[in-house]
């Protein structure tokens, strides 16, 4: 092989990757540069690329109605929604990655069937429940009806993590006299603690970016951080730059966790399809 | 091993999550979709009428059709692209990591803001796309505001967010893959395409019908976009499965043929789970 030909057989990825990445880039630099272009350079044609930035698009957008309480409230789901997904999945993880327990196999379709079916078989029953029993608009009900994906996600992350583990180490503490939960919570938690945080960063990511159930199920109290944005939608001919603002807002919070977390994140991912 | 006592206990409060988060809102949903209620009126019992009525109306069979035409484009597409993608990257050394790092990054955006990033891209007289098409001489379409390009607008926006998934999964797949058959294939002397042929595909069939019947799924409960970028228009031509069902529970109020079209919707859904549990021979290892 010559010597520009084995050359070429090493720069065509890169070639690929290049491009790849810049159209992936791309639309997010764009809305950044719209979000801190005045009103002139926003709308101008043929668009302005170099520009002196302003900043008053993200105070609009954060001081629009609603929108710094949606942000706290969608905070606020994320955490209750990982404390439950946690609390009740990392046990049923444990029991689920034994052999021989009663209605394994029944659980775990069941969990697979509830992650996929369509939300609003789920939105219009819980719209009518959570108007009864007063969970509507609150959110406490958004992050106990988010438990519906949360839960089977985690469950099924962490016992593929927890499949990893090796028996006789619980066998040991058994012999010692632990009880199971103590097991659970001195041996596997720790030992796991990585797929731990790829389970709360990938279920984190879901909850804050959910749209359809908060939208039936809330109305202004517990707004979240996407029916904020999602309120910018229909000005989309008259402010950009604050629409724009208000996207890179919701977008920071989840891209800061992608750079921070690649590893976690890909690692989760491709967990459940890979292994 | 020893038996452990009580330990069915642990199962328990992720049953109670499942059963009050599923299992009371299928069996209600069932009963829903055989009552006529409008929210805020008397319900009456009108046993089938709410399937007939959706069945042979025209609004539920072409938001059906729709849904399939967007989920077999954006998943084909994805797929090919995913693939194409991971193989490329995959022969990278230096700088690998960065570029995934990269390239999730789409992923990580709220579906609520990929629709508006696209809707100000693609304004057919404001938006980049359209000036960068006009720089090499091509008269940009209305993207989103026309019938024939609203769904294929909505498919390519889908391909941006959601093709970094197929990306992330397949290439962690080739690289989990044993380095023995590849070596084989080159002494034998085979060529690249003879080697991804009939050593790479075979071997990464499981994971790519799992990221197909995930994608598949994922692309039939698709709303976010829709919502956030045509509200379902114009004239229908991007309404979706679960954007009539919006429509149909949350504008106009009609809870029972909401819960209707739930229903039917959940049974097409619920086949092909049960297509994939048939295809996965590990015994719902993987569920």
């Amino acid at each position: 092989m010559s010597r520009s030909a084995s050359s070429r057989n090493t720069l065509w990825p890169y070639a690929v990757a290049l491009v790849a990445v810049a159209i992936s880039l791309f639309p997010i630099y764009w809305i950044l540069t719209i979000a801190l272009k005045n009103r002139v350079d926003a709308f101008a044609m043929p668009p302005v690329w170099l520009f002196s930035p302003v900043w008053e698009n993200f105070g609009k957008a954060w001081s629009s109605t609603g929108f710094s309480g949606a942000f706290f409230n969608s905070l606020i789901v994320c955490a209750i929604g990982n404390v439950l997904a946690l609390a009740a999945g990392i046990p049923a993880a444990y029991y689920l990655n034994k052999k021989r327990v009663p209605g394994r196999r029944t659980i775990l379709i069941w969990l697979l069937i509830s992650y996929m079916l369509p939300e609003f078989l789920f939105i219009v029953p819980m719209y009518v429940l959570f108007q009864s029993v007063g969970l509507y608009d609150t959110v406490i009900g958004l992050a106990l009806i988010y438990q519906v994906f949360t839960l089977p996600f985690t469950i099924w992350l962490l016992r593929a993590f927890f499949a990893d583990i090796p028996e006789a180490l619980a066998e040991a503490a058994r012999l010692e006299g632990a009880s199971t939960l103590r097991i659970v919570w001195t041996i596997y938690v720790p030992i796991a603690a990585p797929g731990i945080a790829a389970t709360v960063i990938l279920n984190s990511i879901k909850m804050w970016n959910e749209l359809t159930i908060a939208l039936a199920l809330t109305f202004e109290k517990a707004q979240t951080v996407t029916l904020a944005v999602a309120g910018f939608r229909g000005y989309a001919s008259i402010d950009w730059g604050a629409m724009s603002a208000a996207s890179i807002i919701i977008i920071l919070p989840m891209a800061l966790f992608a750079i921070l977390a690649q590893r976690r994140i890909v690692q989760g991912l491709s967990l459940g399809a890979v292994k | 091993m020893r038996r452990e006592k009580h330990i069915r206990w642990l199962i328990a409060p992720a049953l109670v999550l499942l059963a009050a988060g599923t299992l009371y809102p299928v069996i209600y949903s069932g009963y829903l979709s055989l009552l006529q209620w409008n929210w805020g009126s008397e319900a009456k019992f009108v046993g089938l009428r709410n399937f007939v009525r959706i069945l042979s109306g025209s609004g539920f069979p072409k938001a059906l059709f729709n849904t399939f035409y967007f989920a077999v484009f954006a998943v084909v597409i994805e797929t090919f692209l995913g693939l194409g993608l991971a193989l490329a990257i995959n022969r990278i050394r230096i700088g690998a990591g960065l570029i995934r790092t990269l390239m999730i990054l789409p992923l990580m955006v709220s579906g609520i803001a990929v629709s508006l990033i696209w809707k100000v891209m693609l304004d057919p007289t404001l938006g980049i796309v359209n000036y960068l098409l006009s720089l090499v001489g091509i008269p940009g379409p209305a993207w989103l505001g026309t019938v024939p390009t609203a769904m294929p607008s909505i498919i390519m926006i889908d391909t941006w967010w959601q093709t970094a998934f197929t990306f992330i999964i397949l290439s962690s797949a080739l690289k989990s893959l044993p380095a023995e058959p590849f070596e084989a294939a080159r002494l034998e002397g085979a060529t690249p395409f003879q080697t991804f042929r009939h050593v790479t595909l075979p071997m990464l069939k499981p994971v790519l019908i799992t990221v197909i019947i995930f994608r598949t799924i994922d692309t039939l409960k698709v709303f976010d976009i829709i919502f956030g970028t045509t509200g379902g228009g114009p004239l229908r031509a991007t309404e979706s499965v679960q954007t009539l069902a919006y429509q149909t529970a949350f504008k106009s109020y009609r809870f029972g043929e909401s819960a209707a079209i739930a229903v039917v919707f959940s049974f097409i859904i619920l086949a092909l789970c049960i297509i994939y549990l048939m295809i996965d021979t590990d015994d719902g290892e993987k569920a």
